[in-house]
Formats: C-alpha cells, sequence, structure tokens
C-alpha cells in the first residue's frame, strides 16, 4: 500500500493539467453557447442551453483554482495543437442539418472522455493534500455524467434511421481519431470514455420531457373546408395540373414566371403541411413538397370569404433542416 | 464557426411560421385587430405567451451567441451570460408548458425575429445595453403586467410561473446595468453608442404607444417602474422611457 502522503503530479504539473482543463472545458462552453442558434431542434437547443451554464461554472472552478498551485487564475491552456485541431473539427459542424454531428461530438466523444479522464484523475489524487482539486473533479464527474445520459436519449430521438446512424457513427469515428491522435484533453492519455450509465434525470433537466416539448404540436386544429382547399391545391401541384392549382389562388397571389418554374419542380412528388399559425381569421400554413424534381416549402396565407378558402399569398421559404419526428 | 452570425442564419423547426413584425402588424390592422395582443380574453393571452415563448428562444440563442462571440471580454461577463442562457432554456421550457397550460401549440401564432435581431450588435457593450437592458427591460414590463392580470383572473399557474421568470429577468437587466458600465469604461465614445442602440430599442418596442404608462388592466403593455429600478434603471432613464412613449406615434 503506498504512503498517505504519496502523489502523482507536482504542484506545477497539477496546474498545468488544470489549464488543459480548463482550455477544453471553456471552449466547449463557448461552442455550446454558439450553436444554440444554429440548431433547429428544440429538443437538442434546450439540452445544450441547460449544460452551457454547467460547463461554464466548472471552467470557472478550474480557473479558480490555479491560484492555490501558484499560477495564474483562470487561464486556460491548450495541452497540444493536435488538440486544437481536434476542437476545431468538433467545432465546424455549424451548418443547420448537422444537429447529429455537433451532439454526437459532444455528447458521444469529448463529455465521455472528460468524465473518463476526471474519474482516473481522482482515482489517483491524493486524499490527504488535494481535496480542493477533488472537489472540483466530484462536482465535474457529476454533471458530466448526467449530461452524457442526456446527450445520449437526445441522439436516440435524432437518430430516426439507418442512415442517419451512420452518420452519426462515421463523425464519432473521426473525431474519436483525432481526439485520440491529440493525447486526450491533457494530452498524455491514455484516451478513454466513460458512459453516462443509469444517471436519473432530475426534472430540470431531462432530456425526454425536452423531446415531450419538441413533439408537442402534433396535430392542428384545421377547419375541414381549409383542409380540403390544402389537399386540392396541393394534389394539383403534384400532379402538374397548374391550372387546378390556380383556382385556389386570389388573383393577388398568382405566381411570377419563377415561382411557377418553382411550382412545376413539385410534380410527382408528395405533399403534407408542416406549420399551420394563425393571424386573426385568417391561417399561415406551410406545405411541403418532397420527392418532386426538387424539394419545396410553400407559406401560404389562407383567407376565408365564410365559404371558401382561398390563398391571398404565396412564397417559397427555406425548409428547415428539422422535420418533426 | 462565423462570428457573429448572420440574422438569417436563426435555425428553426418546420412547425414555426417566421414573418416579419411589421407584416404581421398590417395583416392584423386589415382585419381590425390591434396589431399588439392585448390581455382582454385567454385567447389575446395565449398570443402574448406564444409571443413571449418565441421570444425567450430568441433570448436564449442571443445569450449564447454572446458567449461564442466575445471570447475576449472580461471571463466574469461570459460567466453572466452562460448563467443567462440558462435561465432563458428554462423559461423557453416555462412558457412552452403555459402554451399547453393555455390550450395552445408551439406555431400556433407567427414568429418575429424583431428581438433577435436586437441581439446581433456586433460590440458587446451594445449588445448587452440592448438586450439586457431594452429588451429584458421590456420583459420586466410584459411579465409584471402579466403576473397582475393572472392573479386578477384568478389563475395561480400563470401567475407563480410567470413572477419566477420576473425576478430572472430583473437579474438580467442588472447584469446589463452592469456591463454597460465596466465594458465602456473610460471609452465615452462606446458607450454613448451603447446607450444609442439600447434607445432605439426601447423606442421601437414602445410600439406606437402601445408601451405606456397605466394600470395593468388599461394599458396594453404597462411599464414596470419598480422592477425597472430594481433592475439598475436610474429614476432619469425610467423618466426618459416614459417620455418616448408619448412621442412614439408609429408602428
Amino acid at each position: 500500500m503506498s504512503h498517505p502522503l504519496a502523489g502523482h503530479l507536482e504542484v506545477d504539473d497539477s496546474a498545468r493539467t488544470v489549464r488543459h482543463y480548463r482550455y477544453v472545458v471553456e471552449r466547449m462552453t463557448r461552442i455550446l453557447g454558439g450553436w444554440i442558434a444554429l440548431t433547429p431542434e428544440l429538443s437538442a437547443k434546450l439540452l445544450m442551453g441547460r449544460h452551457v451554464w454547467d460547463n461554464a461554472q466548472h471552467a470557472d472552478a478550474w480557473g479558480k483554482r490555479l491560484p492555490e498551485l501558484r499560477a495564474a487564475a483562470q487561464v486556460s491552456e491548450p495541452a497540444s495543437e493536435q488538440l486544437v485541431g481536434f476542437m476545431d473539427a468538433l467545432e465546424e459542424a455549424e451548418a443547420p442539418g448537422q444537429t447529429i454531428e455537433r451532439v454526437v461530438g459532444i455528447y458521444r466523444v469529448l463529455k465521455p472522455h472528460l468524465l473518463a479522464t476526471y474519474e482516473a484523475h481522482l482515482a489517483r489524487a491524493n486524499a490527504v493534500y488535494e481535496p480542493p482539486t477533488c472537489r472540483i473533479l466530484a462536482r465535474c464527474i457529476e454533471d458530466e455524467r448526467r449530461h452524457v445520459t442526456a446527450g445520449e436519449t437526445i441522439l436516440r430521438h435524432l437518430l430516426r434511421s439507418a442512415a442517419l446512424e451512420e452518420r452519426a457513427r462515421a463523425c464519432e469515428a473521426r473525431l474519436w481519431g483525432s481526439l485520440q491522435a491529440a493525447g486526450g484533453v491533457t494530452g498524455a492519455g491514455p484516451v478513454t470514455r466513460t458512459s453516462g450509465g443509469s444517471t436519473p434525470p432530475v426534472l430540470s433537466d431531462d432530456a425526454s420531457e425536452f423531446i415531450r416539448l419538441e413533439r408537442s404540436t402534433g396535430r392542428w386544429p384545421i377547419a375541414a373546408e381549409l383542409q380540403a382547399a390544402l389537399t386540392a391545391f396541393g394534389d394539383a401541384l403534384v400532379a402538374g395540373d397548374t391550372d387546378a392549382a390556380r383556382r385556389w389562388l386570389t388573383a393577388a397571389a398568382a405566381p411570377g414566371p419563377e415561382m411557377q418554374g418553382r411550382l412545376r419542380d413539385a410534380r410527382g412528388g408528395r405533399h403534407r403541411i408542416v406549420a399551420v399559425a394563425r393571424v386573426g381569421a385568417q391561417r399561415l400554413v406551410k406545405l411541403r413538397v418532397e420527392g418532386g424534381r426538387e424539394p419545396l416549402t410553400l407559406l401560404l396565407r389562407c383567407v376565408s370569404d365564410g365559404a371558401d378558402w382561398r390563398i391571398a399569398m404565396l412564397e417559397a421559404v427555406s425548409a428547415s433542416a428539422a422535420q418533426l419526428a | 464557426m462565423e462570428r457573429p452570425i448572420a440574422y438569417d442564419k436563426l435555425a428553426r423547426e418546420d412547425r414555426l411560421v417566421r414573418m416579419r413584425a411589421r407584416e404581421v402588424a398590417q395583416l392584423k390592422v386589415d382585419q381590425g385587430l390591434p396589431p399588439f395582443p392585448d390581455l382582454l380574453s385567454r385567447d389575446s393571452i395565449k398570443e402574448r405567451v406564444h409571443g413571449i415563448m418565441v421570444g425567450e428562444l430568441q433570448a436564449m440563442e442571443g445569450a449564447g451567441r454572446t458567449v461564442y462571440d466575445f471570447p475576449d471580454a472580461p471571463w466574469e461577463f461570459t460567466m453572466d451570460m452562460a448563467r443567462q442562457v440558462w435561465d432563458e432554456s428554462r423559461h423557453v421550457e416555462i412558457y412552452v408548458r403555459l402554451l399547453e397550460h393555455l390550450d395552445g401549440y408551439i406555431g400556433e401564432f407567427p414568429e418575429t425575429t424583431i428581438l433577435w435581431r436586437c441581439a446581433c450588435a456586433e460590440d458587446a457593450a451594445a449588445r448587452v445595453a440592448g438586450v439586457n437592458r431594452g429588451l429584458e427591460g421590456l420583459a420586466c414590463d410584459v411579465f409584471n403586467q402579466l403576473v397582475h392580470i393572472a392573479r386578477k383572473m384568478g389563475d395561480p399557474i400563470l401567475e407563480r410561473a410567470v413572477d419566477y421568470v420576473l425576478a430572472d429577468e430583473i437579474t438580467h437587466v442588472r447584469m446589463g446595468s452592469k456591463w454597460l458600465t465596466r465594458l465602456t469604461e473610460g471609452d465615452p465614445e462606446r458607450r454613448r453608442r451603447a446607450i444609442e442602440f439600447q434607445e432605439t430599442i426601447d423606442e421601437r418596442f414602445n410600439l406606437g404607444g402601445v408601451r405606456r404608462e397605466g394600470p395593468h388592466d388599461v394599458v396594453p403593455i404597462s411599464i414596470a417602474t419598480e422592477a425597472r429600478r430594481e433592475g439598475g434603471f436610474t429614476d432619469e432613464e425610467i423618466a426618459r422611457l416614459l417620455r418616448t412613449t408619448q412621442r412614439s406615434a408609429v408602428y
């Protein structure tokens, strides 16, 4: 049995390790914060929103520990250039359609590795003279375990097809390889990962609740006459019958040449309603057409004359990457 | 990652319809409706709550961008903004649940991005002045009034939940007051520009006389003088805001 005062890190080494932790955690905090606006899915937005503050507190705790180790406060230092490269690669996933890559990078690669690193550090830290570090490690471990579990719950929700699963696997392999090549967050390896296990969620941070909120708009209360008009309009579009489609438009909504071209691209596709909003008695409807020459999302402003519904405005809008489950 | 991002990069699920605020207001006016939902019926309260919900969503996104966009700002500034992200993410959840409580759904009304646009200022001082003092100040007004209306109509769920959110918003205003001062120390020109930016936001959200001094159940948006004072607004600033509400004639 080793001596109770035996230790594995000199004070300066301990400070360097803390700076390495702080580099990764601070950068992760900023990346998560920046991604929220770029992520369409509500569940993933809330996941990131909840964890930014936890991670900021971890970075802060590490930064405040530094002066106690004869080092400057709140300083971050990457373990190596390769680690900077790993973080750069992680951060690259900023397109709206890359939520899977964002969640995989943080919740299947970086956080599980941080968790394993913290656990290994805690297991080796000296219980007599390193309790200040141990307390920070214990708090970070508890939070990271909860985060990894929550992230995995969101990923199971997002990975709805074999193709998406494959995308996630490819991203995970690429980033994990990069992190391994960097020697992990401390640059000294071993580069391992720990799963979140079966950490019970707390109500304020329950990923399954985020998913429920994302799915909360199941069906829209939509008048039968409006539904019939939209179905007829959509059917005419995908049948390529522009005359029949135009019957549902008011004179003000008559499409110009460019829009006519877009509408022709809908031929052969399938249509479905993806949004219904109301402004007074009018309805704003998003109609999505897929499977034609080009996918198309139309925003329609629908007005009723008391008996029939007509489309008083029609424009093509950019489709979000996020389709409701 | 791009820093800062363009207005139109804000990512949304398909179920939300995005539209310019003035277009939505015009559509309502054309139908003989007030441009901004009043608090006279459960349905109009639901519309107000939906507007607040998307506002909280944009506030979370905006605070998150501030964490990312200003890596060279003082660390304590980043900490405050990270805390705000957490608060706003809980507010989103609270308002989605309140929407359910009022039998509404996400996407029931169009989303306007006027708040988000204000959160895209390129200078950190302007951003906290505009968002934490201009927009969160507006939030104090709106929530304070909603708490009173909820109490009057006997809805303790709405009253209690919104009152907790109001407490958070006062904290955010306080953060804005603190950082407007600290970030512009020794740079009066920067401070002047930041305050000007805030004032344009205040002017815009006076909504052509919709926000004004008066009883909660009479005026469309009443000014929460006490909450604003708790958030660090001076009496002079509050008096100036009251004066501007009297001259904002155009929405």
